[in-house]
């Protein structure tokens, strides 16, 4: 097969590559309409507490400011894109009350000529709060007594889910290994902060916003709900977005609602910006879990049974409630063959900024857990790691317990082959490096992580193939691009199918106006989702391309090939019409039929495959600082086929650094429902000089239901870093830390109670 | 308070303009002058997404006050290219797709070329110490890295013709 293939499998140039290093791509933040109003928006700074009186009067009186807009009248949008499917779920889409959940939960919305004038009428609004008890920690909001953050209560979502029987499956092992894991709060720190988007509502009563929203269609959806417009009268016009990893996954906290009824209010685009600050302190973030983990195993490392109880801190709204729950539990279970198994969890509400979406979904946290206590495992039955999740993980052929989905590709085998031969794990699993206090040591850990929402959310997809009368192609998608270049790759599939070079496609912009139905960018989607339905649309627009050729030729279509742009009969190759010139006739020579060539295709995947990966580290630890410094990494993904290999490598090692950070130096320090390290100085990412050696493997395992074969990677790439590193570090000294992220000072701690 | 009057050549255009005593470079670029190229990421200096070249130095120009560019030569990421050719780093973060999102990249590339006019042979290590001022969320700095070493490449071959 990969011998047939001209365009998919080349790293061919992104199409925003010239526009990104010239600076000519406007982002968000780069937007300017004329007349333009400035906003800002009051945040609360209580962490739980009634605004009982918004006195705005002052503030309207300001001479520059436009106008005024409170959490009285504008409702907080709190949707989950499943309440979309029934119209009960619509309607409980946004709430309205007059409680602020968090420090930085917006009050109040201003709309000034300057962004000054708008900061000063801030100070001009006057709230009067009634304080109300908070609570910070998810197990005491867990408690009878503790504080009520929503009328429902703390308990924003649980699920209890048990397959096969857990307590005769612990009967049955040899060995039965019980932990608890936290996670930390780490955030997605874009470098375009999470905010800028215009709102735009014109005297027509339709509403135009330009957000960098992952899902246009969907916030396109909830925003229309929010004002009570029919939805034909809400656009989104997505800008190149600096950055996304989840955070802009639905609607940002306060920021497209706001905007929106500050437009409409003065029939004036405002726009509205957040400082660094702002996106640290109150935009969303990854969910801190507590994991209990119990695992049940024979004495020959054969999995009997697992039991996962999961809290997880949702903070003041739990627009992921649902979702980074589900999906964790979903990714739990479906790594390991294990036919006893139990998942409990529990997404709690605390006085704390929101969490939400984040790269993985869920599946970093679990992942830390699961593979913490596998090498747990390994180390107690003496078994090579490796070899331990070979004998266990779910491959080729079997059934996820949870949806029934078959594993239909499995690159499992080929991402540890290849990764511990690229890594020398056997050689250096032997060795022990010491040098003064340094002592280098070795740990790893695989992962699957499913691509896109098939079976958990409404999940469509569509495109459009427009022929050119010179034989380009203009296609027409909604699939968001963030920058993981997936208008390239959907261009290159499509050119694949045609039979053209990528060159000779242009892929849309994202409008909702022109762009059909997608529930946008997120669980690694679009590559796979995405390029199904591409796909589908260039084989209609090839398809309805031959039927007028046939026409044209008086040949049967099933007798006709395009090659080099031309249209022949196979049987007679001197019957033929070029491309262009079938084209031509059929838009502007043939005055009777005037039509262009097109193709649509909208609809759902039929899976969502499992993307799985492997990740070998190498790491220094000073015992005397507990420093830790991750020399080297190897890791293998098997993305079904990379369409563009380039992009994957770049999705690869930009996940692997996020994981790093996750596992060693990320996460918010929330004190009182405080943010104390809303910067670049006290919030550490790695920067250039911190990165190790990264060896990033295309493991190719043909997904069959995806188009030539591919799956995802982006959020995969990330998901198991954690516990390699864990894994690492107890290998070099000993010392195994079951809290994120491993600081010094945590290893330290733990070198001082070994002694 | 009165504005200030400064002149700065930008790009090789030079302006007159009226300042307030307080207004940083990043702020005349980006709204004064319309140069969006040049990204606001924190305001601190702590992203290096706001880098310029102000006499042939990368700057951080969030820092910096637009009196304090005064007389100087501000080279921003739109004045790299010349006419439609590219600039050779342009050139080799195109070939290398050393972008995703691009936001952090007019910084990068402007770092990279300060660096690259006084050390024209940098090892990679020399690279990433330079880049330590700008946070990249999405590349993990690899392709980056490889694109500045190859664009040095390229500009050695060029100068030794």
């Amino acid at each position: 097969m990969k011998s047939e293939l001209s365009v998919v499998g080349k790293s061919v140039t992104r199409f925003d590559a010239f526009d990104k290093v010239t600076g000519k791509a406007k982002y968000g933040i780069d937007l300017k309409m004329d007349n333009m109003l400035y906003a800002k928006l009051l945040r609360s700074p209580y962490p739980h507490a009634k605004a009982v009186k918004i006195d705005t009067t002052k503030a309207e009186s300001h001479p520059r400011v436009r106008a005024v807009v409170t959490i009285n009248e504008a409702p907080k949008v709190i949707g989950a894109v499943a309440m979309l499917m029934t119209e009960e779920g619509m309607k409980s889409l946004d709430m309205f009350d007059n409680v602020v959940r968090f420090i930085g939960d917006p009050v109040a919305a201003v709309a000034a000529e300057d962004e000054e004038s708008a900061e000063e009428a801030l100070s001009l609004i006057d709230v009067e709060y009634k304080q109300l008890p908070p609570v910070f920690d998810p197990l005491e909001a867990l408690k009878e007594t503790a504080p009520k953050i929503h009328k429902s209560g703390n308990i924003a979502f649980n699920v209890l889910k048990e397959f096969g029987n857990v307590d005769k499956g612990f009967r049955k092992a040899d060995y039965i290994l019980e932990n608890r894991y936290t996670t930390s709060k780490q955030k997605h720190c874009a470098i375009e902060p999470f905010s800028t988007c215009i709102a735009n509502y014109g005297l027509d009563g339709r509403l135009t916003v330009y957000s960098s929203s992952q899902r246009p269609h969907i916030i396109k959806r909830y925003l229309a709900g929010a004002l009570g417009l029919p939805v034909n009268k809400v656009r989104i016009i997505k800008p190149h977005t600096g950055g996304a990893f989840g955070g802009r996954d639905y609607l940002i906290h306060g920021l497209e609602v706001m905007c929106s009824f500050l437009s409409r209010k003065t029939g004036r685009p405002v726009r509205m910006s957040f400082t660094r600050e702002e996106d640290f302190e109150a935009t969303e973030a990854r969910h801190p879990f507590i994991i209990e983990l119990k695992t049940g195993v024979t004495k020959e490392g054969i999995l009997t049974a697992m039991s996962i109880k999961a809290v997880m801190d949702v903070g003041g709204y739990g627009p992921h409630a649902v979702g980074v729950l589900v999906n964790a539990m979903n990714n739990g279970i479906r790594l390991y063959r294990c036919p006893n198994q139990r998942f409990e969890g529990y997404s709690v509400y605390t006085n704390t900024s929101l969490c939400g979406a984040y790269r993985a979904y869920g599946n970093p946290q679990i992942n830390f857990a699961l593979e913490s206590q596998m090498d747990m495992i390994a180390e107690k039955l003496g078994i090579d790691p490796v070899e331990l999740r070979l004998k266990n993980y779910r491959g080729l052929g079997e059934l996820d317990p949870i949806t029934g989905d078959e594993t239909r590709s499995d690159g499992m085998k080929e991402c540890l082959r290849k990764a511990s031969k690229k890594f020398g794990w056997n050689d250096k699993r032997t060795k022990r490096i010491a040098e003064g206090t340094k002592r280098r040591g070795v740990g790893m850990s695989c992962l699957s992580h499913n691509t896109g929402g098939r079976f958990s959310i409404p999940d469509p997809a569509s495109a459009i193939v427009m022929f050119n009368t010179d034989g380009s192609v203009n296609l027409v998608t909604a699939a968001a691009d963030d920058g993981q270049g997936n208008k390239t790759v959907l261009a290159q599939i499509a050119a694949e199918e045609l039979g053209i070079g990528w060159e000779q496609i242009s892929v849309s912009d994202t409008d909702t106006d022109v762009t059909p139905l997608d529930s946008g960018t997120h669980g690694s989607r679009q590559t796979y989702a995405g390029g199904i339905v591409v796909k589908k649309a260039a084989a209609e627009a090839k398809k309805a391309l031959i039927s007028a050729a046939s026409e044209h030729l008086n040949v049967k279509p099933e007798r006709l090939s395009i090659k080099d742009g031309v249209i022949y009969d196979t049987k007679n190759p001197a019957t033929s019409i070029r491309v262009n010139n079938i084209l031509r006739m059929l838009q502007y020579e043939d005055l009777s039929i005037g039509k262009q060539i097109i193709g649509v295709a909208t609809g759902v995947a039929p899976s969502w495959p499992p993307i799985h990966g492997a990740n070998f580290v190498e790491v220094e630890v000073d015992i005397e600082t507990g420093e830790v410094r991750v020399v080297k990494l190897a890791c293998a993904f098997d993305v079904g086929k990379a369409i563009n290999p380039a992009h994957v490598e770049g999705q690869i090692i930009g996940g692997e650094a996020t994981g790093i950070g996750y596992a060693l130096t990320e996460g918010l320090i929330v004190k009182d429902g405080k943010v104390l390290n809303n910067n670049f100085t006290d919030y550490r990412l790695l920067r250039a000089c911190d990165m190790p050696e990264i060896d990033a493997i295309i493991v190719e395992s043909n997904e069959p239901t995806g188009a030539f074969g591919a799956k995802g990677v982006g959020e995969a790439t990330n998901a198991g870093t954690a516990a390699a590193i864990a894994n690492a570090i107890y290998d070099a000294v000993g010392v195994r830390v079951k809290e994120l992220p491993i600081t010094q000072e945590r290893i330290l701690k733990e070198l001082h109670s070994l002694k | 308070m009165a504005k200030v009057k400064i002149g700065i050549s930008v790009n090789g255009k030079c302006y007159e303009l009226d300042v307030e005593f307080y207004e940083t470079l990043l702020n005349v670029l980006r709204n004064k002058l319309g140069l969006t190229g040049t990204k606001f990421g924190c305001g601190k200096g702590e992203c290096g997404a706001c880098t310029v070249n102000i006499n042939g130095e990368a700057i951080l120009s969030c820092l910096t006050l637009a009196v304090q560019a005064d007389g100087k030569e501000i080279l921003t990421i739109e004045g790299l290219q010349n006419g439609t050719k590219l600039h050779p780093l342009q050139e080799a973060f195109v070939k290398h797709s050393a972008i995703q999102c691009g936001y952090c990249t007019p910084g990068v590339i402007m770092a990279a070329k300060a660096l690259l006019d006084c050390d024209p042979k940098p090892s990679e290590e020399t690279v990433r110490k330079a880049l330590a001022n700008n946070l990249c969320r999405c590349t993990g700095y690899d392709k980056p890295v490889k694109a500045i070493l190859e664009a040095a490449k390229t500009m050695r071959g060029k100068h030794e013709k």
